[in-house]
């Protein structure tokens, strides 16, 4: 009998062991770099590196900039609005694992 | 094909302002869009609503749209007139509303108005480009991310074939999951996303980690958290236990005089890493039943025995 041999891909852990720089993000992400740029001054994502062209993102970044590319297009929502928006979503992933610690069934 | 009333679909009237139809579907965006809404079927209802909206929104698709007239049923049986896009011309402006990155006009109003998709629509920089980087959420079990995992994923993609129509494609993947991987994390498959245009790199595929809904185990973060029932008198006098873990099982000492709700911690049993999580069992306190004469006498004695009020502070 033969045996079916099956390459298992290899992959990364984004949030841990990557990161991205502008150009990377925005291919990862589909949003433009006038979107990245605007949600960086907005203070959403915070790269190291002072210019552009050395930004340097933390792999947890792709999920804010994906979230803020399909708010952005699907709402027409604004960068500052996006930044109200993650930060309001954010508490209320807290506030629902606040919630998974406190439940009893 | 099946009749689509997008009028339904956002819930206008067919002679509704196209301000209205922005109202309306601004609304129903806010509360179904899959990134924000709780919703069970927050993301089918999403891409319904999108796609009516991007025929609905466009005066000139809209007129298109309404020139099929008005005796069609949701759902109904349906065969497009011919040259059902006689006599209209489409500038071609169309929205970019779509949820996603494959979406443009819906398949159904497609193949009336033969409007073809182009995925890579204002996204192909240049002739030489990589391609296109691909997203999808995958459910794994909490045992896989205590272990580790080769795993078999199974994928449906939309392409374009040749005649610019989309169809859907299967693939199945077989991945390393890695130990220790939690939900809501991001896998990165190099070189597994769409194809290079012009001998630039294939594009990366992007996995999102979900946890299938465990029926014992419920997850925050790293940490872990199962419910171990107790018997009043395990909780009032203290027991050993075995416990079964996503790891096994472990010995437990239950502390006399334990109450309802108490959390015991066991470190480093949650989610394996290099700041692995904690496993929190939490104590609850179940009574048994006081339905034959024998037990409720049992709870009489102990009634006799313990003055308690519950409701004294």
């Amino acid at each position: 009998m033969s045996k079916t041999v099956i390459n298992y891909l290899e992959c990364q852990v984004v949030e841990e062991n990557i990161h991205l720089t502008l150009f990377e993000l925005c291919q990862a992400s589909h949003a433009s770099e006038e979107t990245i740029t605007s949600l960086v001054l907005e203070g959403v994502l915070e790269p190291t590196g002072q210019q552009a062209q050395d930004w340097q993102f933390t792999g947890a970044s792709l999920r804010r900039a994906k979230l803020a590319k399909h708010l952005t297009e699907d709402m027409e929502i604004n960068a500052p609005g996006i930044a109200l928006a993650l930060d309001l979503l954010e508490r209320i992933d807290m506030l629902q694992a606040e919630l998974v610690r406190m439940s009893r069934h | 094909m099946k009749f689509k009333d997008y009028y339904e679909t956002l819930g206008v009237k067919r002679d509704a302002t196209q301000d209205q139809i922005k109202s309306v579907y601004r609304k129903l965006a806010r509360k179904f869009h899959p990134d924000v809404s709780k919703e069970a079927d927050a993301e089918a209802r999403f891409k319904e609503m999108g796609e009516a909206y991007k025929v609905l929104k466009d005066p000139e698709s809209r007129a298109s749209y309404d020139q099929l007239g008005t005796n069609w049923q949701n759902g109904q049986d349906f065969q497009p007139p011919p040259n059902a896009d006689a006599g209209f011309e489409f500038s071609g402006r169309g929205g970019n509303t779509g949820f996603g990155d494959n979406s443009d006009f819906g398949d159904y109003f497609e193949q009336m108005f033969g409007q073809k998709t182009d995925f890579k629509q204002g996204r192909r920089r240049n002739v030489h480009a990589q391609g296109e980087d691909h997203h999808a959420k995958v459910q794994i079990d909490l045992e896989d991310a205590y272990r580790g995992a080769e795993r078999n994923i199974s994928l449906r993609m939309p392409v374009v074939d040749d005649n610019g129509h989309v169809i859907t494609k299967d693939r199945t993947l077989s991945v390393n999951i890695p130990k220790g991987i939690r939900a809501g994390q991001t896998l990165r498959l190099s070189g597994q996303g769409g194809p290079g245009v012009g001998g630039g790199q294939a594009g990366d595929l992007y996995l999102e980690i979900v946890f299938r809904p465990h029926p014992r185990y419920r997850v925050d973060g790293r940490d872990v958290y199962v419910d171990l029932p107790l018997a009043p008198w395990e909780a009032a006098l203290g027991a050993s236990l075995t416990v079964p873990i996503p790891e096994g099982s472990v010995e437990l000492t239950i502390p006399a005089n334990s109450v309802d709700g108490r959390k015991l911690r066991l470190k480093g049993k949650g989610i394996p890493g290099k700041e692995a999580g904690d496993l929190y069992v939490v104590l609850t306190i179940v009574l048994p039943p006081a339905d034959t004469e024998a037990e409720k006498e049992a709870y009489r004695k102990l009634q006799a025995a313990i003055p308690f009020n519950p409701r004294a502070v």
